[in-house]
Formats: C-alpha cells, structure tokens, sequence
C-alpha cells in the first residue's frame, strides 16, 4: 500500500501551499484535480475519511477535508478554495467515499456549497423543516 | 405482498439523540431503511466560536451526556495541537484514567440496555449494577459523577489523591471479575448466541465505504482505534491490546465491548500504579493559543471523537468543527439492516450504541393509506428471544 512519500510524488503537480505540521499535512487543491487526489488517499493508501470543515473565509468558502491514515496516525487535509461566495460550487466526493454523504449535505445546508454529482442533494438538519428559510445557515458573506 | 413503513422516533427510548429511522418492510424483511437527523441540533459550532477556548470546553462536554469526556479530551488535543504544547506526565495518567472509564461505564450501560432489548432483563440489571462503582470513581476523582470538568489545556484541572488509589483499584478488582463473567455468559450462553448471531452484519467493505468507527468498524474486521493509531497522552506507555472481531453481526459487537472492558480495567490499573509514583505538575501555564488550525481527536466509547479548530491568535476559535463517531455510524445501517427480520432491527440499531434517553417510546406503523397500526418492536424482539431460548430448551 502506498505511503505519504508516495502520495506527494506521485501527486506533485495536483497539490499546493503545504503545510507540514507533526502528523498533519494540509494541502490545496484545485477542484478539477480532486477525485484523483481522494481517490488515491481512499483506495491507493486506505485512508478513512473523518469528516469535512467548510468555513466561510474574506475572500473565499473552503472546504478542508480530514483523511486519517490510521496506519501511520497522520492526517492529510485537502482544501478547495471557492472564490464566488454568492455561488459556491465544487465536485462531490461521495460517488468515491459513501461515507461523505451526510457531510457535504450539511456543508451544502450551513454554506450553500453545490456539490455537483451529490446523489441526495437536500438538507441534512433541516429536511422536512417547514419554518426554515431555504438558503445557507451559517454563511454570512464578508467579502 | 405489500410494504410498509415503520417509522421509529424521533423520540423513541432506543436513541438518546432524537432521531427518526423509517424502516420499508416486505412482509417481516427490512427492504430499505432511511434515515432523518436534526432534532436535536442545538448549533455548538457556532456557540463555541462565541466562547473563549476555557469555556469551549465546558461547552463540548455538555454535547453528550454519556461520553461526556471524550469531547473535551478531543477539543483539548485540538487546541493543543495549534502549537503542539506539551502535557505534564502526570496530567496525561489522569487523562487517560477519566477516559478509560468513561468507556467501561459507556459499554456497561450499553450491555444493559441491549440485554434489555432483547428480553434478557437480568442482563440489564446486573450490567447498571456494576456501572454504578464506575460513576462512584469518577465522584472520588473529580467530585462529579458526569461532566466531570477535568479537561484543561496544556493538562488537567483536578489531581488525584493518593490517599483514594487502594479503594479506586478495589472496584476495577470487583468491575474485573464481574466483567469476566459476563465475557463467560456471553460466550457460553446458547439462547444469546442465537439471538445475535449473524443478525445485522456489516462486512468489512460497508465499514471502511461508510468510514466507520469504534467498535463498530472493529467487529467487522477493521483496525482503527486512535488510542494504537496516533497515542497521545499515556497511551503511548500502556500496554493493551486493540480488539477485532471478523464477523461484523451484532454478538461480534457485543463481545468487542465486552473484552474492550476488560483491557480498559487494565489500563486504569497500569494509570493508577504509575500515579502513585509520577509527580510533578498537572498543567503547564498556556497563556495564549496562536493562529492556526489544529486538530485533535480521541478514542471515544463509540469510536473516534474528532475536533478540528482554527485560531486566529484571539482568546475562541474562529472556526470549531465537531464530528462525534455516531454522524459515521449510523448511516451504516443502511447497509446492516437490509435484508433482516423487524424482529432484529431494534437490536441492530441499538449496536453501534446510538446514545440513550429514557423519553418514551414512540412510534407507529401506517400502511400506505397512512392508517395507523399499532406494533411494539420491542415487544416483538424479545418474543424471538423467547421463542429462541424455547426451542433450545426443547432440544
């Protein structure tokens, strides 16, 4: 199974701005060049995917995702930056990783993030909530 | 044949956490199963961005009340990890210590109420019995019973006396062979390993596809526990040995937390051996946290608890992600529970140990005119546990 050399060999032109802390890689990506990076993380070195941070930056929203190689305890962190906060749009993870399904409903629910090829696009918290107003709940675009 | 929806909850006594589970049964199988959150989002993200890190950390341990330290255990090592401060040896013992019984409180009230669930009653009773020794050393150690306000960054905020070592290493003695006779029972008992047996199974690929955790992920055969994986604290200097089960059915889930017990005894013992001999300080003076993005996670009952914090050099977060194990795990009961009698939904929804509460049950069939049928699943779970120990007895 592949290791962390590996991954940012193998993955050089697809990754940027490292951050290398004790344990934790945090790491840019561009969106087009995301299912191939999650796709190695997941399948190639069997990485499991804890969750996603989305946050609403000055200038963009990002989304952080946290994958634990529980082999060696490190985590590598994707980040996608989306710099039209009135329409935040990226690809979806989960026709990858199952498990990113109830995530990125939530992140589309708090931060209006389109995940294009979501299977189930629709709130996670507030489905069936008929007093809840259909648009983000968290983000409050400070641009 | 027709199908049916069972809707269970929100507020039903199986879930802690209000949540809504509309079963689609053919007959008596389980055909498809869907799942509704949110009913009890109460926005501690965004309340804690509010608070100054100290006060985060109340916060987080008023998230839930069974694993009422691995939350703050978790958002420590997160703002921890911002500047990777250092833990005095002694704080890390009595870290360890708290969270290692959390666990063996965790999973004796679980065994209860799954013993219960099923019909065996006495299971239930005996399991709260030896639980109760369990929150009387948490009282010893911190003065509470839950939320035992221990977690501080850069250590913890309470030592453990010296003096109450002997009557604390008493219980884990009485927890320790009482733990070994349940192991007994269950290993033995024909009625139970009938009952559980190859009943909602989750392979080991539905596990990592739905990036399970705890002993859920481990009674399908996959090794992840964050105490091996990345120790922190005393884990690094503790010997235990990380249970995994193959089978992936509820009695491989009920054993993993079994034997999980036992090894969490051990390490208490190892913690309180070594507190009588480690001193020095349990805190280092943290003055200021600077900007960054941390992450920290802990090995929670249920599996991993995950944190992660971004700071901008101010006194509270301006961002705190909070993931607890069951946001992982209860989606896998779309895999585990297709294909399963009703009789057996109940207790494959109880075992990846989705918080409890003693609201009322609720919950009622409706056919597809929307007409209501009244039909207790517990009830019927524990007329085939009945049925079950009948049939043996006859043999």
């Amino acid at each position: 199974m592949a290791n962390e050399h590996d991954f940012f060999k193998v993955m050089k032109e697809q990754v940027s701005e490292i951050i290398e802390k004790k344990y934790r890689y945090y790491f840019v990506v561009d969106d087009k060049d995301l299912h191939d990076v999650v796709s190695y993380l997941f399948r190639n070195m069997g990485c499991r995917l804890s969750t996603a941070t989305a946050t609403e930056n000055y200038g963009s929203i990002e989304v952080l995702y946290h994958f634990s190689h529980d082999k060696t305890g490190t985590y590598y962190c994707p980040r996608i930056l989306m710099a039209d906060k009135e329409n935040p749009q990226m690809n979806s993870i989960t026709p990858i990783i199952k498990g990113a399904e109830w995530i990125e409903r939530e992140m589309f629910e708090m931060y209006g993030i389109d995940f294009k090829g979501h299977p189930r696009k629709e709130p996670l918290l507030t489905k069936d909530n008929p007093t809840v107003r259909k648009q983000p709940l968290r983000v409050r675009r400070v641009s | 044949m027709t199908s049916n929806n069972i809707p269970i909850g929100p507020y039903h006594p199986l879930l802690e956490e209000a949540e809504y589970f509309n079963l689609v049964v053919d007959g008596e199988t389980v055909v498809d199963i869907d799942m509704d959150v949110g009913w009890m989002h109460r926005g501690h993200e965004f309340i804690s961005e509010q608070k100054t890190f100290t006060q985060s950390i109340y916060l987080v341990e008023r998230i839930c009340g069974i694993c009422s330290t691995s939350h703050p255990i978790a958002c420590v090592h997160a703002f921890e990890d911002v500047d990777n401060t250092e833990v005095p040896e002694r704080a890390a013992y009595i870290r360890t210590l708290i969270g290692e019984l959390e666990r063996i409180h965790s999973h004796l009230l679980w065994l209860g109420l799954a013993g219960h669930f099923i019909g065996y009653d006495t299971v239930w009773m005996w399991a709260w019995k030896y639980r109760e020794p369990v929150l009387q050393m948490f009282e010893i150690i911190s003065g509470n019973r839950n939320h035992y306000g221990m977690m501080r960054v850069g250590g913890v905020a309470k030592d453990v006396d010296p003096d109450s070592i002997p009557e604390l290493m008493k219980n884990l003695d009485m927890i320790d062979k009482k733990m070994a006779m349940i192991a007994k029972v269950a290993k033995d008992d024909p009625v139970l390993r009938s009952r559980l047996k190859n009943v909602g199974v989750l392979t080991q690929q539905d596990a990592i596809d739905y990036c399970a955790v705890g002993p859920t992920a481990r009674a399908s055969d996959v090794y992840t526990d964050v105490r091996k994986d990345e120790p922190i604290d005393a884990y690094p200097w503790i010997d235990f040995d990380e249970i995994v089960l193959p089978n992936g059915d509820v009695y491989d889930k009920l054993v993993v937390r079994v034997l999980e017990t036992i090894e969490s005894t051990k390490i208490c013992r190892q913690c309180l051996e070594k507190l009588k001999t480690v001193k020095g300080p349990i805190l280092n003076n943290v003055k200021e946290i600077s900007a960054g993005e941390g992450l920290g996670r802990y090995e929670a009952p249920r599996g991993e608890v995950f944190h992660f914090v971004k700071t901008d050099g101010s006194n509270r977060p301006v961002r705190h992600k909070v993931r607890a194990p069951s946001y992982v795990n209860i989606p896998t009961f779309t895999a585990s529970c297709k294909g399963i009698p009703v009789a057996d939904a109940l207790i494959t929804l109880a075992s990846v140990d989705p918080c409890y509460c003693c609201t009322e049950r609720s919950f009622k069939i409706v056919d597809k005119n929307h007409d209501p049928y009244q039909l207790d699943l517990l009830k019927l779970s524990q007329q085939k546990t009945e049925q079950i120990r009948r049939e043996i007895h006859a043999d």
